[in-house]
């Protein structure tokens, strides 16, 4: 059955079309993500307008390609410039400019490229094999599970924007509302249309998307004139040749640092709203912390590049793991590519693998093939960057909100599309002026349908509320969201040594067994007991240590 | 100050926002089938805005440090600092403005090509041979991805009056 959907998935992708395509996409992508202040998604979103004509399969095989060029691209400008490409290639700065700068740039390159190719693969593998088993989980929520899913998805998102929690949280019930605009699906009643006809149809959320994060990202890299008038490098000959077979060999010698980078950057992705800016810092810290010698950090040494970018390139196949399961983007740019399937009449969830099983699996391969082509494109795509830096921001910035105007246009042949963006662009820069992070609301966007037509469903299933709290995965997410929600607090009141922080994670084990419990089930059951028996020993742990944090637990 | 004074101005301006769009929401009409009324969803989501507002607004009175996230401006103080400083994302916003308003006469491409064009001497300068680069990179750029969706991907662009003709 596998082997049919791969031969399947192969049969649409194994073409010189699709081939072109994803080579397009990959080497476009490797450009956007070493250009410091354009964003992998906004590369992602940008390409939405041109893979709107294609058939899904070719349109999201394209996606993915510049999903993952974007991913490796950031180590270009990282390790060459100092200056990380994307957020997700912060930590490779840290030993890769001055590896670079003690005259091996090719060698540190190499290590990035190759590490990249690792997590990659890695993640791919866990994708295919995850994805389908996540899926069959999936199956039994119920429409009260699905809205608690979605509401703890923006829970999530939103406490990752840490001490600004609020901001994120009223970012993302924005993103809701911005979906109740226009005629409802499940009644077809207009709302809050105040009489236009633009309105009515409710907001494009492909333009929505383009203006909060594309439009408002290019106007913040153009807000400093001076700035926006210098390119990237003054530099005038930067001539590099990445050095393979050494950067090869220093890895294999690491092997355990990629593993379990790529781990981390898997697990980071399937959680909604954590990124590959979370990744790549949680990875090196990890590689230092598990070294023999954590003072080389920091100096120019191989583990301080591999590490970051095994893990920043395995975080897309656990996001994507989520969204092709449930349904549910893990992070931004899965959110889009969530945008990309229902521009494409595709309706991710459960059940997406199994009803399309071609397009399922041609995204699976289409991230292997994007991976190979990546170490190929990559030599070929540093010198078109090193010309790249020569060119001023805002010529950059210029051209692509012109980009921006057609692209947006192409949608659906809408002007009022214009308008959404441009009122979301300036929507999304005064928010990111103002502090409200942009990830919960851009969530709240892509979700709200699916949050309103669940509760729509539960609701017209039995008008009680009580099934939300008595049904096993509604009640799961509904725990898991409110101690996510009160995990900023947790964490400014630990700092503290508040008493109550002592409770919190045995609370929480405590209270997430008991869904566990309700489903029923052996390992479900012995899950249960396992994180019963966890809390309990915490618990035992504080009360030994005078109901205090031990000195170990406090260190950040 | 200035940073507890502009969050508590936002919170309260989320306040107003909100108690308009609750307050047309009693215009959206209720069918007699299905259980979840149109309103509902919407309202609820107004309600945890308000609710999110309330403690945004206590935390700025209280002059929480979790509300103090804004960073150190470096702008001059007044009205012209803050045009000075903001300049650039203003011409983008007025241009883009123009862009839209000026579309269904020039049509997309020579629009656009106008748009980058002034976008980039008002961002760039008009000093030297900037005009004449600024030209040709803009109807290249322009030129390429209006060819593109018109040919390659069959998009009916806006032709505008001019083109409109041909």
């Amino acid at each position: 059955m596998v082997i049919d959907n791969v031969l399947g998935a192969l049969d649409v992708l194994a073409n010189g079309h699709a081939f072109l395509l994803m080579a397009v996409g990959v080497a476009a992508g490797l450009i956007a993500g070493a250009i410091p202040g354009f964003t992998i998604a906004m590369a992602v979103v940008l390409t939405l307008p041109f893979t709107f004509n294609m058939p899904p399969h070719l349109g999201l095989a394209t996606m993915v390609s510049v999903l993952v060029g974007g991913l490796s691209g950031g180590l270009m400008a990282g390790i060459l410039t100092g200056i990380p490409g994307t957020p997700s290639s912060v930590a490779t700065t840290f030993d890769g400019f001055p590896m670079a700068r003690n005259g091996e740039p090719g060698l540190a390159l190499g290590i990035g490229v190759w590490s990249s190719f690792c997590g990659g693969i890695i993640s791919a593998v866990l994708l295919m094999t995850m994805a389908p088993q996540l899926a069959q989980i999936g199956l039994e929520f119920n429409p009260w599970g699905y809205f608690m899913l979605v509401i703890f998805a923006l829970t999530i998102t939103a406490s990752l924007a840490g001490k600004n929690m609020v901001k994120g949280l009223i970012a993302g019930a924005l993103g809701l509302l911005v979906r109740t605009v226009g005629e409802d699906e499940a009644a077809g009643m207009a709302r809050f249309d105040f009489g236009s006809d633009g309105l009515l149809g409710g907001f494009d959320f492909i333009a929505v998307l383009i203006g909060l994060f594309a439009f408002s990202q290019l106007l913040n890299d153009v807000r400093d004139p001076e700035k926006a008038k210098k390119s990237l490098t003054q530099q005038s000959n930067m001539q590099v040749r990445i050095e393979h077979r050494r950067a090869i060999a220093e890895i294999l010698k690491r092997w355990q640092i990629v593993i379990r980078s790529s781990l981390i950057g898997v697990f980071t992705g399937i959680l909604p709203g954590a990124g590959g800016s979370i990744a790549n810092i949680l990875a090196y810290d990890q590689a230092k912390k598990a070294s023999k010698y954590p003072e080389k950090f920091g100096t120019g040494i191989p583990d301080g590049i591999i590490a970051p970018e095994s893990s920043n390139n395995a975080v897309e196949g656990g996001a994507l793991i989520i969204l092709m399961a449930l349904g549910i983007p893990g992070d931004v740019t899965a959110a889009i590519m969530l945008g990309a399937l229902l521009m494409h009449d595709v309706v991710p969830g459960p059940t997406f693998i199994t009803d399309e099983p071609v397009l399922a699996y041609s995204i699976f391969i289409s991230f292997f093939i994007a991976t190979f082509m990546m170490i190929g494109l990559q030599s070929i795509m540093l010198k078109v960057f090193v010309r790249v830096t020569k060119v001023p921001m805002y010529v950059l910035a210029s051209i692509i909100l012109g980009f921006c105007g057609i692209g947006v246009f192409a949608l659906q042949n809408v002007t009022f599309d214009l308008w959404t963006l441009l009122w979301f662009g300036i929507l999304g820069f005064t928010m990111r002026h103002f502090g409200f992070p942009l990830a919960p609301m851009i969530l709240g966007v892509v979700l709200g349908n699916i949050a309103e037509l669940n509760l729509a469903r539960a609701l017209a299933i039995n008008s009680d509320l009580t099934p939300f709290f008595t049904r096993p995965w509604s009640l799961f997410f509904m725990i898991v969201a409110g101690f996510s929600a009160l995990f900023p607090l947790f964490q400014g009141h630990r700092v503290k040594e508040k008493f109550w922080t002592l409770f919190y994670l045995p609370a929480a084990c405590f209270a997430v067994s008991l869904p566990l419990f309700m489903m029923g089930g052996i390992p479900r059951t012995v899950l249960a007991m396992v994180l019963i028996a966890y809390g309990a020993y915490q618990l035992w742990r504080r009360r030994q240590n005078g109901w205090r944090f031990e000195a170990k637990e406090n260190t950040p | 100050m200035e940073r507890f004074n502009r969050d508590s101005v936002i919170a309260i301006a989320l306040l107003l926002f909100c108690g308009v769009l609750f307050w047309s929401s009693f215009d959206i009409r209720t069918p007699n089938y299905g259980v979840l009324s149109p309103a509902t969803w919407p309202r609820v989501v107004i309600g945890v805005i308000i609710f999110l507002s309330l403690i945004y607004l206590a935390q700025s009175l209280r002059g929480d440090p979790e509300t103090e996230t804004l960073e150190k401006s470096d702008r001059e103080p007044g009205f012209r600092g803050w045009i000075k400083y903001w300049r650039n994302p203003l011409w983008c916003f007025a241009l883009f403005f123009a862009y839209l308003s000026l579309l269904p006469v020039l049509g997309m491409l020579i629009d656009g090509i106008l748009f980058v064009y002034v976008l980039m001497g008002v961002l760039g300068g008009w000093d030297g041979k900037k005009p004449l680069v600024h030209g040709f990179i803009a109807v290249i750029a322009i030129g390429s991805m209006w060819s593109l969706f018109t040919f390659g991907l069959d998009v009916m662009l806006p032709p505008g009056m001019f083109m409109g003709h041909f």
